[in-house]
């Protein structure tokens, strides 16, 4: 009886090494790049690093991303100077792009339709209203030398703090532990495609047994609640500002009205904020504007949103 | 809990450890423990119906005694009634009674009565009860034909009712075959243990890369029948023929190779049913443990064939509609095995229909092959053809859905509902046929290959494909739990 559990494990142990062969022959598991935090206390990927970002089962979606000098997702230097003419896009994930290739990104799209001017994307996956405001401010030098500055922002997700601080959860993921995990690419990629998914669901459920199950009704939430939760984001949007300084004139907010309160709309523009809406770009569309294995912008897409951003270039230049 | 989830695998492995380190020793040990797990194992659904199982077990039991222990045949007639009319008591109330009321009410308002029903009950079917009620009549049948003797130990019998590999899809087995392997000592085998173990492997396979990965399509293509042309309907109906097969002899598969881990033997339930040449060659390949049922239970007794002709088309027909409506309470399971007796006559009136019982697909020489490859291809689109009713929801969305083949025939290329590439999935299908083809002797067999490395590499490439077509956003469950 022994011999059926020592072959079996043996035969799983040459499997398994054989699928990490081809796993990585194959290219089925994405790469992450390394992140860290600098001197400035910015969280941010550490520079010049390059490698291919894959989304699906199958490969379906897979791309090349180059981090720069900056720490950043782009395909230039971020060197601003007086005599040039500068754009940067602080953002997240949506303008970071790992699910494009680094050289089409919205960045090269508005250099394409601005002639002479350099476009710098200082975004990261999970950047919210208080890691934007505090990137500028540390790189407030930089930052005084480019003309335009447009910040992403999605109102229920980027101004839940009202101060910024390092996000240690996403910095536990550099711990050694994980970092030895993502070596082995067969479990980055069983991570991917959702496998390793049912082993935590079934953990979650094990954890149950015995205990008594309480049927707590869905909470539901007051129109008062929501309405208190907006006008604490709105705090710590006045917070923010006020802590790191906001400048009117060259900073611009990209975001989708349709999703936005318009109590927060009316507080912008009662407050000379302004604003670039994705939504009208987005909505008037014939064709998906997003991917369709995640939620981000495809092409087509970073095409428009590219449009609505050298359009605003344009006419303020004008 | 199902076969293609995590929970199933923890389970087997400590059922498998202490059956065969703790309790080796002791067979009546080892089948409490195979009773407390198949207990678990259904549990895991509702345990409010395992209450069903061991009332159907102890009904069957005592039944069984009973017709024994007399020896007047119209007491023993009795006795098998009780058992028949307890089962199908079962089955109905619980899988046709709102379907027969809907149904009266139906008839009736086709005569102009409309009336508003009051009836049709919030009745959930219990998982697998068409499986051991089958089986538990097929004991008391068998003990009612004197072909077997009762067993006097109810824990053996209740772990044979609820045999957990088996329980909830199958293969139904008779009392002669799994019963006798429960009350005798099992004996560990490695060649038995690594058998089962391939065809678990294969049967997931069948079930996620297979089955899994068309139900997608499949589901998206008739819900929107209406909106899509002629060459996607056949594409749908096409793929759901291979994911039907794939779920439910893959299921099939896997209960059969986590039996033989306990060192039990199921009887085979499929045999490469789409390599048939007839179609009476493809019920003798497709769900056979149910066909096998239904000929010594229903069609024998009815007088089989050694009457005179049309009594034998009433009987094969009767065996098909009852075969069709054990599939579920709507008419297009009625229709589904309509089809199918009508298409079976043919080969049985012209004797065919025992012509391709010993033989494969190939065994011939090419030329032979060839024609025999026109017919498979023929029994393929009948039957895939059927399926058209077993797929639909209503017989009115049948109908509609073979007009628009028919008389509103135009083509035009599908795309993915997940906007994934279709070619995966046609070219999944072919390298799926060949390799059937390739295995096609022997069905508990699927990595026959001489050489240790091909085997290795064909483990692996089935894990790899497994992982590329896995989708954890799906609904796992078995197609074959609905009935």
């Amino acid at each position: 009886m022994k011999k059926i559990f020592f072959k079996t494990a043996l035969y799983v142990i040459l499997i398994l090494i054989l699928l990490e062969v081809i796993v990585r022959v194959l290219h089925l598991a994405k790469d992450n790049p390394i992140r860290f935090v600098d001197k400035h206390k910015v969280e941010k990927w550490l520079p010049n690093q390059e490698g291919y970002s894959v989304t699906g089962n199958r490969r379906q979606n897979f791309t090349k991303f180059h981090i720069n000098n900056s720490g950043y997702n782009s395909y230039r230097e971020f060197i601003p100077t007086k005599e040039k003419k500068e754009i940067a896009l602080v953002g997240d994930s949506f303008i970071e792009g790992f699910h494009q290739n680094y050289y089409n990104s919205i960045g090269k799209k508005i250099e394409d339709r601005l002639e002479g001017v350099e476009v710098y994307e200082y975004a990261y996956a999970g950047y919210d209203l208080s890691d934007q405001l505090h990137l500028i401010y540390a790189y407030k030098d930089q930052f005084d030398l480019i003309d335009y500055v447009v910040i992403g922002l999605k109102f229920e997700d980027d101004l839940t703090r009202s101060e910024y601080h390092v996000v240690q959860d996403r910095m536990h993921l550099e711990s050694p532990l994980y970092k030895k995990a993502r070596s082995i690419k067969l479990l980055v990629y069983a991570q991917n495609i959702g496998i390793l998914e049912s082993l935590w669901k079934l953990a979650g459920r094990l954890s149950y047994i015995g205990k008594k199950q309480t049927n707590t009704p869905k909470e539901v939430i007051s129109k008062e609640a929501i309405e208190k939760t907006h006008l604490t984001y709105i705090e710590n949007f006045k917070s923010l500002v006020n802590n790191y300084g906001f400048d009117k004139e060259r900073f611009v907010f990209l975001l989708d009205t349709s999703i936005t309160p318009s109590i927060f709309l009316d507080y912008l523009v009662s407050n000379n904020y302004k604003y670039l809406d994705t939504y009208e770009v987005l909505n008037k569309s014939k064709s998906p504007t997003t991917l369709i294995y995640d939620r981000h912008w495809n092409n087509h897409g970073r095409r428009l949103i590219a449009e609505l951003i050298a359009n605003h270039v344009f006419i303020s230049e004008e | 809990m199902v076969f293609n989830s995590l929970e199933f695998f923890i389970f087997l492995f400590i059922v498998f450890v202490l059956y065969w380190f703790l309790f080796k020793r002791h067979v009546k040990i080892q089948n409490i423990l195979l009773l407390v797990a198949s207990y678990v194992f259904y549990a895991w659904w509702d345990w409010r119906f395992l209450s069903l199982i061991i009332l159907s077990t102890t009904v069957d039991y005592f039944v069984g005694i009973l017709i024994d222990s007399n020896s007047k045949q119209s007491k023993r007639k009795l006795w098998l009634w009780v058992s028949v009319v307890f089962n199908v008591g079962l089955l109905g109330f619980f899988k046709y009674y709102n379907f027969f009321v809907d149904s009266w009410i139906d008839m009736f308002s086709m005569f102009g009565y409309n009336i508003k029903s009051t009836w049709t009950l919030k009745v959930i079917l219990p998982v697998g009860i068409s499986f051991y009620t089958f089986q538990t009549m097929s004991y008391s049948f068998d003990i009612y034909y004197k072909k077997l003797k009762p067993t006097k130990d109810y824990l053996s019998f209740a772990a044979f009712v609820s045999f957990f590999p088996q329980l909830v899809a199958g293969p139904i087995e008779r009392a002669s075959n799994l019963l006798s392997q429960i009350t005798n000592k099992r004996v560990f085998s490695y060649d038995q243990s690594v058998s089962g173990l391939k065809l678990i492997l294969w049967g997931l396979f069948k079930k996620v890369v297979i089955a899994d990965a068309l139900a997608p399509i499949v589901d998206d293509i008739f819900a929107n029948y209406t909106s899509y042309p002629a060459s996607t309907l056949i594409l749908g109906v096409t793929l759901f023929s291979f994911q039907v097969y794939g779920d439910f002899s893959g299921y099939s598969d896997i209960a059969i190779g986590t039996a033989k881990l306990f060192g039990i033997e199921l009887t085979s339930n499929f045999k490469f049913p789409y390599f048939s040449r007839n179609v009476a060659e493809f019920w003798r390949r497709w769900h056979i443990s149910l066909s096998t049922w239904f000929r010594y239970y229903v069609y024998i007794p009815l007088g089989g064939s050694y009457q005179s002709k049309w009594i034998s088309l009433r009987n094969i027909t009767i065996v098909f509609l009852i075969s069709g409506f054990w599939h579920g309470a709507n008419w297009t399971f009625i229709v589904w095995g309509l089809i199918h007796a009508l298409m079976f006559i043919p080969s049985f009136l012209s004797g065919r229909n025992k012509m391709y019982a010993y033989t494969n697909i190939g065994d011939s020489t090419p030329f032979k092959t060839l024609n025999e490859l026109f017919n498979v291809l023929l029994t393929f689109c009948i039957v895939t053809f059927a399926w058209i009713f077993f797929r639909s929801d209503s017989i009115l969305e049948a109908f509609v859905f073979i007009k628009r083949i028919l008389f509103n025939f135009c083509y035009e290329s599908y795309n993915h509902p997940m906007g994934y590439r279709m070619i995966d999935y046609y070219i999944l299908i072919v390298l799926f046929i060949l390799y059937e083809y390739r295995i096609k002797k022997d069905e508990r067999s699927p990595f026959k290959f001489r050489s240790k490395f091909v085997r290795f590499i064909i483990y692996t490439l089935m894990i790899l494909l497994l992982m590329l077509f896995y989708d954890d956003d799906i609904d796992r469950s078995f197609i074959y739990f609905q009935f």
